[in-house]
């Protein structure tokens, strides 16, 4: 199975203040990245994302550990020529246009000449940019710069694209864009690694996603393993008089929610409508990403009180 | 290398663009048309006073512009974190730096062949043509400069724009009173003093050895061995200031 990142124990440490005191961002990160897979990095602010993600784009030494990209060590520029990457908040050259800057970065990843003019024009419209390719960077609104970002991220056609809160700052519209551009690229047999804190994009994307809280990796694996499996137990809604079979969960007037096992679905579904009642809703108990992140952040919290502290 | 030329290119493209130097260069070239047309309320030698005044006032604001430019050129790119795009490219560091650099280099040498221009052109309506020795002056100054935005490129990859541009002025005046130093070193007593000053003397670029303004003024010839010797030496000094950048940018995170 071939691997788009694979890191081993990855740390870093920052020396912070005056005092140089050590504070660990990021510590023993061993995780994999699928070729072709969409790569969800999730965690509450502060939780080392980005400090993993810069220390895999080769802007800081990492600590301790190694890791590779695309079977190459990070710490060899060559790791990341099959690379696109956009950073957090991304910001970019104000005196260059639209235009000028993603050149700049097609000829700086050596897309060739030919190639040039066709690839900004195609990535200027479909980051809905084409009307402002002459106006200069310096003008663009923070969601403009961000779609932008992206668009230089793909400019050189990568294998691998590093995105670093892409949904951050954009309208729904923008996140939208954002999200079909990540399922393109993947359809493509790209591999999108990203991190966001907009869980329902990343459920909703993700083919694999990784907890990270207080600098420790807390989980990886598809978005099912993660939240629970696949749900043994069904929450219905019913309108009925009397008391349906099962747990009641929730009683509103005549609205009673019940939950049952999954299969006794149909058994109790049919048992209420024999009495006269309606069914109004079924879904699968299944708790969200977002209920996980904050579960594990809980657990976080009570093996080390301390450095939650400092997070906070 | 094909990539440290876009770096310089996107480098060259920033300072055109930049609207303080451009408002510099421009008072720069209305104060030279001023002091050259000064010659018509002056009566003998006074006209080569003028020349010499042109020619200094060039080289003193190409310093100030090298520094102002070369003290900002890593600076900026970390302050506004343009850096993170840019770093994270398969390209060695080094050839971002040298990129820069020669970027700036770049803009430096368009700066004074502009001034250079208008200086012959003004001269050229009020006192006839001038020599070819104001034109070697200039190549020196070309010289002279390279080493200077070395040294402010060196100082830029780790400390503050504040910080970098008075290191930068403190070589800019030792280098120029070099000469001055050796002989005060010479005659210090012994110890740790004469020591410092000394080191001091070797380590600091004699940026006097670049200037043959006053030579070029008075029309006195300037061997062409000179000329060579201080090119060279300032391309050598240069190339090992860079280098020590380098290894310093190599290192860095870009937090
Ligand atoms: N340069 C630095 N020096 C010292 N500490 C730092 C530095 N950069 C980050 N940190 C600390 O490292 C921790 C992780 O920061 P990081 O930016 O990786 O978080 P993140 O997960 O990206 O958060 P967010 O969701 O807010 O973007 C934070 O506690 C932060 O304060
Ligand atoms: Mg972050």
């Amino acid at each position: 199975m071939p691997l788009a990142i694979r890191t081993e124990k990855l740390g870093k440490t920052y020396l912070s203040g005056f005092l140089r005191r050590p504070f660990v961002a990021l510590s023993e990160l061993t995780m994999e990245v699928r070729v072709g897979s969409s790569f969800g990095l999730v965690g509450p602010n502060g939780a080392g994302k980005t400090t993993a993600i810069k220390t895999l784009m080769g802007l800081q030494r990492p600590s301790a550990g190694q890791a590779w990209i695309h079977g190459v060590a990070i710490t060899d520029h060559e790791s990341r020529r099959r690379v696109g990457f956009m950073p957090e908040r991304p910001y970019f050259y104000e005196y260059l246009t639209a235009w000028e800057f993603l050149d700049f970065y097609a000829r700086l990843t050596e897309v060739e000449a030919a190639a040039r003019r066709p690839r900004i024009e195609a990535l200027l419209e479909r980051v809905n940019l084409d009307r402002f390719r002459h106006v200069p960077l310096g003008k663009f609104s923070k969601g403009m710069l961000q779609r932008a970002g992206i668009a230089q991220a793909l400019v050189n056609d990568p294998d691998l694209v590093v995105l670093d809160e892409p949904m951050s700052g954009l309208d729904p519209l923008g996140r939208v864009l954002v999200r079909d551009i990540i399922q393109e690229e993947r359809r493509k047999g790209k591999t999108v690694f990203f991190s966001s804190h907009i869980l329902g994009d990343v459920e909703a994307i993700c083919d694999e996603v990784a907890i990270v809280v207080a600098g420790t990796l807390r989980g990886q694996g598809t978005v099912r393993e993660l939240i629970g499996q696949t749900a043994d137990e069904v929450d219905c809604t019913f309108v009925i008089a009397g008391d349906p079979p099962g747990r009641v969960m929730r009683r509103d007037g005549d609205r009673v929610t019940v939950r049952v096992p999954s299969g006794n679905v149909d058994a109790t579904i049919d048992a209420v409508r024999a009495a006269g009642g309606h069914v109004l809703e079924v879904h699968p108990n299944a708790r969200t990403l977002e209920e996980v992140l904050l579960d594990e952040v809980e657990r976080a919290k009570l093996v080390n009180e301390k450095r939650l502290g400092v997070l906070a | 290398m094909n990539r440290v030329y876009v770096i310089a290119a996107n480098t060259f493209r920033e300072a055109v663009r930049d609207r303080v130097l451009n408002s510099i260069l421009f008072f720069a070239v209305i104060l030279l048309c001023l002091s050259l047309t000064l010659k018509e309320m002056s009566i003998g030698d006074t006209a080569k006073v003028v020349r010499g005044v042109a020619l200094g006032g060039t080289s003193l604001l190409a310093a100030v512009i090298a520094i102002f430019l070369g003290v900002g050129l890593v600076y900026k790119e970390i302050e506004k974190k343009t850096i993170y795009t840019l770093a994270s490219k398969p390209l060695p560091r080094w050839h971002l730096l040298l990129g820069k650099y020669l970027g700036l280099w770049i803009t430096l040498a368009a700066e004074v062949g502009l001034l250079t221009l208008f200086y012959t052109l003004v001269l050229a309506t009020q006192q006839g043509l001038p020599s070819l020795g104001v034109y070697l002056a200039m190549v020196l100054l070309m010289a002279e400069l390279s080493l200077l935005t070395a040294w402010a490129t060196l100082f830029s990859t780790f400390a503050t724009p504040m910080t970098a541009s008075a290191f930068s002025v403190c070589i800019y005046l030792i280098g120029h009173f070099a000469d001055d130093l050796r002989l005060f070193a010479e005659r210090a007593e012994d110890g740790p003093f004469k020591t410092m000053l000394s080191i001091l003397y070797r380590v600091v670029p004699n940026l006097e050895s670049f200037n043959i303004r006053d030579e070029a003024v008075h029309g006195v010839p300037v061997p062409w061995s000179e000329v060579l010797w201080s090119g060279a030496y300032g391309l050598g000094y240069s190339a090992a200031v860079l280098a020590v950048a380098m290894i310093i940018f190599e290192r860095r995170d870009f937090k």
